[in-house]
């Protein structure tokens, strides 16, 4: 039972953005989804996977980002709508693909719905999707609240199909992941037919071929389309003003910081002096709807995420319309009002907005201020980001760098993205020494890997988990196999793309949908490609040792495999295989012989120490019962009891 | 628009706690409930480092007029529900003011940090003190030591949201929280999750 | 002496390459593990002091003090260190043929030692390929597989620590100066632990000039000879300037100039030729492939001797005085190069200061060596 099926026309409902986002699909009657995992825009494939059997739809997660958007593409080529779904990194991965499709055009509707994530709260980057619009040359739109999250989807299937281009509408951390009431429209009904017509006359959009040459012609033709999308843009319900006629500024916002402007004038209490110009379709800017609001007053305040994209695009059409209009003071980020950097909230637009005014503003009253700031350090320790209890990549990673410490030449490791990123950090015992994006570790090892002429005696590794293998660690491997790179490959094999919730792949016998499906083994692609291929289980710390020790000391490329399933999925949740617990007797605790192995180096949440006793201590609420710490334990103070099937 | 009288437009909530306990829950359970009357209603949340032991907040804003920011701006929230002690505190110096209300759960959580010997924990006597400092009003209730004596610690944050809805601020009602809790879960589990919340609204009676 | 801790240990021995890999570090604790001849530290440790740092030869050795100890006297600082008598030794006829490393006294010592129940085990030192590993040996048989030098820097003290894990009590030891010197150390209990205990039995110190480090050896060795081919290594005295490595497919030999960069800088600064701190040191005889020189230093270094000779198992000599002058010269210089070493870098304590070194000696040893 999914609320974005059972939700009734007209019925208002608490909706997280990404099931607004697919309701918006669904209402816009969608045939085909595809997507890679990625924060903040997984669950919009996976509230449409669960429906799947429900709703006449297809629901991929592919291999990447790049993949999906062909597949989606593929949908559209035969007629049908189709959405693609990633967060802001997918349109990097997919840009070469996305730079084509632009030429060549669309025909069903195709939505790309990137989720960008201001401030990397779940990211090591806060780039930005928007560029893209501009770079690729198709229309923008960027949903100012929840309800609008869902109505713009079907807005932009209906723009998209009468310029025949795909259209972006442009999400944040803060509407995907936030809630509001939503109100639902109508499901459709029918299932959509496919078919790619291609034997029509090769230049038609409609019945040729799906090509982006010649260029220069398909060139042109992207510019007419653009033109099409900007009347559209020029009455559009999304684009709103609301304050006096006469305002003393107006503050030009899109997407979530359209939230924050709002409440940030209402702080201020100058409702009746500030106006607030909601953009919706914000690439390409339509020129009459900014001349009318460039004519209501001299100066404006742009408040967006990240960079100053509306800034410059709106600094642009004052200037061309200069003549009309006069010069305006357009502030923003170039001059400094609001930072370049991070994501906006309620407090720095109201902060910015207030210094524009000249006019004070205080959270709280001072001394409740300081009073806080005496009081956090001690009233609130820092919680430092761990891997769960039971992680296998916490045994994985002291593996790692126990046998690099032995090794004794200066060994390291080339991350990359999943949970394992987080061996950068205590938790993973700083292992970690380069960190880009997906399937970079391996390359970037692999270029370490050719260094032995120049003098590099140093043992590379690389790691990437088992979701990462598919996405984009395969080309590199291939790379390392065939140039003889001197690289051993770690595969984390926790059986699922963890990081974002679990979801399956290519590697597993389940697709997106809950179907059995076959498994692409990472093995026997290995064995193929020709790497030295060896397994291990991550929690038999001696075996997965020696068996690492022995393979960096060999030439050419090597792959462990290190497969033990992850702590949180759903197969072992809360099942704990030992019952464990320290022996208070026999533990060392701080003295010469320990110094508290296990509680300041191991750090598993579940072992906490007990310092009124100077012992360590399992918490029992919290662990996870995988038995590791009791392999580390050097007085062997850490028992574990396996768990007997009750009959 | 509903009928409904609120203390202050927007409401704003705030329920903090620790990855894993449940928050998301309880912010979706008090969200949709109040949706129920009629009330427009905005959540924001910290997502991604909560599964990994980080702090997560919820930040609610309920309003009969219309959407507000997913973050409550500092100093403004009304109300706050702290599944932590510490977290209590991280959130009453950064949202709170002289006139704030606290429910505090007083079941500690250690960060790794502290677990490690890196960084100390304040004592429970501590919390309390400053908790009270920072508020206008506090309660303490022990919130995960009941839960755990009806067998599962999770239903501390359902205690919790019984706690607030005992508190009469908002308009929380039993009937309500059953629809909301049946709309994800097995009878059986509803009828528990009724107890804890029951149990919450006694405790914060007493 | 100064003790310090772990972090004291990493920046003052292991970053500075003064690790000899003795392994009195090992087996201590989860954090210094050793691997192909080299010690490692696997985590960081924040004790300020600590047995590692203690027990290791190459932070401050304290020579005043363990002499105190030892001898009952100040240290002089004399080129063969605190003996009886010094005699030539070799195998008995009760001991049977070899394989031995010159005249076999060690083996025969060993032997007498597990005989007459004065040992349980003996701590020492075996060679897989070309990696020296640390072996506990529980019988005279199991002993006697450890048989012949090894030349290269052993963690054998590892398996010392593992005797004193397993309760042992009657432990018999062979080792090397450096490695001698570090047992010394852990016989004095630095650190006043109640769970202190002194399994050493019998302590038989080897002489050694300098060691050579493993992982240099492989790679050098490893396109001359299959590594696990090798039966014996072998060093011949000077006037020879070569390395010898008896192989099942013959004889290689390799230049002492390749040989010696491989010297790790530990053994530079280390003043003791003969195991200055053990009851009985055995070296080789300059021109006599058949004998081993034999320093007796304690009473019961003495009972034992005794009893291997009554027993037929040894065979003793008196030294010729040439070569009792030659060995005192060449001990005599390898301390002197030890003291100007560790002066150069720093690394001698003579005044008593707060500062961490490698060894401590009392003033007028140091003055000695000037004049």
């Amino acid at each position: 039972m999914s609320i974005i099926v059972e939700g009734q026309k007209g019925q208002r409902y608490l909706l997280m953005g990404n099931e607004a986002i697919a309701r918006g699909a669904l209402e816009a009657g969608v045939s085909v989804a595809a997507g890679y995992p990625g924060t903040p825009s997984s669950e919009i494939i996976e509230n449409l996977s669960k429906v799947s059997k429900q709703r006449p739809i297809y629901v991929e997660w592919s291999a990447n980002e790049k993949v999906s958007m062909e597949v989606a593409a593929a949908a559209s080529f035969a007629g049908l709508r189709a959405l693609c779904v990633m967060k802001q990194n997918g349109v990097n991965v997919g840009s070469d693909f996305l730079l084509h499709l632009a030429l060549s055009g669309t025909r069903g509707g195709m939505v790309m719905v990137p989720c960008d994530d201001p401030g990397a709260l779940s990211s090591i980057n806060e780039g930005e999707s928007r560029q893209f619009a501009r770079l690729l040359e198709v229309p923008l739109l960027e949903p100012g609240d929840f309800q609008e999250v869902k109505d713009m989807i079907k807005w932009a299937f209906d723009l998209s199909e009468e310029i025949g281009n795909m259209v972006f509408v442009r999400s944040v951390t803060r509407l995907s992941h936030a809630s509001g009431n939503v109100l639902f429209g109508e499901l459709p009904e029918g299932r959509a037919r496919a078919f790619f017509k291609h034997d029509g006359f090769i230049l038609d959009p409609k019945e040729g071929i799906m090509s982006p040459a010649p260029v220069e012609m398909k060139h042109a033709f992207q510019h007419q389309k653009l033109k099409t999308a900007v009347e559209r843009f020029e009455t559009s319900p999304f684009n709103t003003y609301t304050g006096p006629e006469r305002p003393e500024l107006i503050v030009v916002t899109s997407s979530a910081c359209n939230l924050y402007s709002r409440e940030a004038i209402q702080l201020l209490g100058v409702e009746d002096r500030v106006g607030l110009l909601k953009l919706g379709t914000t690439w390409p800017l339509p020129p009459k709807l900014i001349e009318k609001h460039l004519r209501m007053t001299d100066r404006f305040l742009v408040v967006e995420e990240v960079i100053p994209f509306t800034e410059e695009n709106l600094k642009i059409l004052a200037q061309e319309l200069g003549p009309q209009v006069g010069h305006k003071t357009i502030m923003g980020k170039r001059d400094g009002h609001l930072p370049m950097v991070g994501e906006l909230n309620p407090d720095l637009v109201v902060n910015a907005l207030a210094q524009v005014l000249g006019m004070e503003y205080k959270p709280a009253p001072e001394a409740y201020t300081k009073r806080g700031q005496e009081l956090i350090f001690f009233g609130a320790p820092n919680r430092e980001l761990t891997f769960c209890p039971g992680c296998p990549h916490r045994a994985s990673f002291w593996s790692i760098r126990s046998v690099l410490e032995m090794d004794n030449r200066q060994g390291f490791v080339c991350g990359d993205i999943g949970c394992y990123t987080m061996a950068i950090l205590p938790t993973g015992f700083s292992t970690l020494k380069t960190l880009h994006a997906m399937g970079s570790g391996t390359g970037v090892a692999s270029g370490f890997g050719k260094l032995k002429p120049f003098g590099l005696d140093q043992p590379v590794l690389s790691v990437c988990g088992d979701s990462t293998f598919f996405h984009a660690a395969l080309p590199a491997l291939v790379n390392a196999v065939h140039n003889q790179s001197d690289i051993t490959m770690v595969v984390l094999d926790n059986s699922g793309t963890a990081m974002t919730g679990f979801q399956p792949h290519p590697g597993l016998t389940v697709d997106a949908m809950g179907g059995e499906v076959p498994a692409v083994s990472i093995e026997a692609v290995c064995r193929s490609l020709g790497a030295q291929v060896r397994t291990s289980d991550p929690f038999d710390l001696q075996t997965t040792q020696t068996t690492l020790m022995d393979l960096i000391d060999e030439p050419g490329v090597k792959v462990l495999i290190l497969r033990q399933i992850c702590g949180l999925s759903p197969e072992k949740k809360m099942k704990k295989k030992f019952d464990v617990a320290v022996n208070p007797e026999v533990c060392l605790g701080e003295s010469c012989g320990c110094g508290r192995l296990c509680t300041r180096i191991f750090r598993c949440p579940g072992l906490i120490w007990d310092k009124a006793r100077g012992k360590a201590k399992v918490d029992e609420v919290i662990c996870a019962g995988c038995g590791v710490c009791a392999s580390i334990c050097p007085a062997g103070a850490i028992e574990k009891v396996e768990f007997k099937e009750v009959a | 628009m509903s009928s409904v009288q609120l203390a202050h437009d927007p409401y704003n909530l705030i329920i903090a706690g620790v990855g894993g306990q449940g928050n998301v829950l309880a912010s979706r359970v008090v969200g949709n409930m109040l949706s129920r009357k009629g009330l427009t209603i905005t959540i924001g949340e910290t997502f991604g480092g909560s599964q990994r032991g980080g702090s997560v907040m919820s930040h609610l804003r309920i309003s009969d007029r219309h959407y507000y920011s997913p973050q409550i701006p500092k100093g403004k929230a009304h109300m706050i529900l702290g599944l932590e002690p510490t977290e209590t505190i991280r959130v009453l110096v950064n949202y709170g003011n002289p006139d704030v209300r606290a429910v505090c759960n007083m079941r500690p959580i250690h960060p790794v940090q502290v677990i490690s010997g890196e960084l100390g924990y304040p004592s429970l006597d501590d919390v309390r003190n400053w908790v009270r400092e920072l508020s206008r009003e506090s309660w303490f209730i022990d919130a995960t030591d009941t839960a755990l004596t009806m067998g599962a610690p999770i239903l501390g944050n359902v205690i919790m949201v019984g706690a607030l809805a005992g508190l009469g601020e908002l308009p929380m009602d039993e009937a309500d929280f059953e629809q909301v809790m049946a709309m994800t879960m097995t009878p059986d589990k509803v009828a528990l999750n009724l107890k804890a919340y029951e149990k919450g609204k006694e405790m914060i009676a007493s | 002496m100064q003790v310090f801790g772990p972090n004291e240990l990493q920046e003052d021995v292991l970053k500075k390459g003064l690790c000899v890999g003795c392994g009195a570090c090992v087996g201590l604790c989860p954090y210094f593990k050793t691997y192909k001849g080299k010690t490692a530290m696997l985590f960081p440790c924040t004790l300020t002091q600590g047995r590692c740092h203690a027990f290791c030869p190459k932070t401050e050795v304290d020579l005043e003090e363990l002499a105190q100890r030892y001898w009952g006297k100040s240290y002089e600082g004399t080129p063969l260190g605190e003996h009886q008598e010094i005699v030539r030794a070799r195998a008995g006829d009760r001991m049977g043929p070899g394989p031995y490393q010159a005249g076999g006294t060690v083996s025969a010592l060993l032997a007498q030692a597990f005989k007459s129940g004065l040992v349980e085990a003996a701590v020492l030192t075996d060679r897989q390929e070309l990696v020296p590993v640390p072996r506990l040996a529980r019988s005279l048989e199991e002993a006697a597989r450890c048989a012949s030098s090894k030349y290269m820097a052993a963690p054998t003290l590892a398996a010392y620590n593992q005797a004193l894990a397993e309760g042992l009590s009657r432990v018999g030891v062979v080792g090397t100066p450096c490695q001698v010197t570090a047992l010394a150390q852990m016989r004095a209990n630095p650190l006043q632990r109640d769970d202190f205990r002194d399994a050493a039995a019998m302590v038989i110190g080897l002489f050694c000039t300098w060691a050579l480090d493993t992982r240099g050896l492989i790679r050098l060795l490893a396109d001359r000879l299959d590594t696990g081919r090798i039966k014996k290594m072998d060093l011949p005295p000077p006037p020879s300037e070569i390395m010898v490595l008896e192989t099942e497919d013959g004889r290689v030999e390799v230049p002492l100039s390749e040989i010696r960069p491989l010297v790790p800088a530990g053994c530079h600064i280390c003043p003791d030729m003969t195991s200055e701190w053990a009851d009985l040191s055995v070296g080789v005889v300059e021109g006599q492939p058949d004998w081993n020189t034999l320093i007796v230093r304690t009473r019961r270094g003495r009972d034992l001797v005794e009893q291997a000779k009554a027993d037929g198992m040894l065979v003793t000599e008196p030294m010729p005085a040439d070569n009792l002058a030659n060995l005192n010269l060449a001990a005599g210089n390898k301390k002197k190069r030890a003291w100007a070493r560790t002066r150069e870098d720093g690394l001698l304590n003579s005044d008593g200061e707060g500062r961490r070194s490698a060894i401590r000696v009392p003033v007028r040893v140091v003055e000695s060596i000037d004049s």
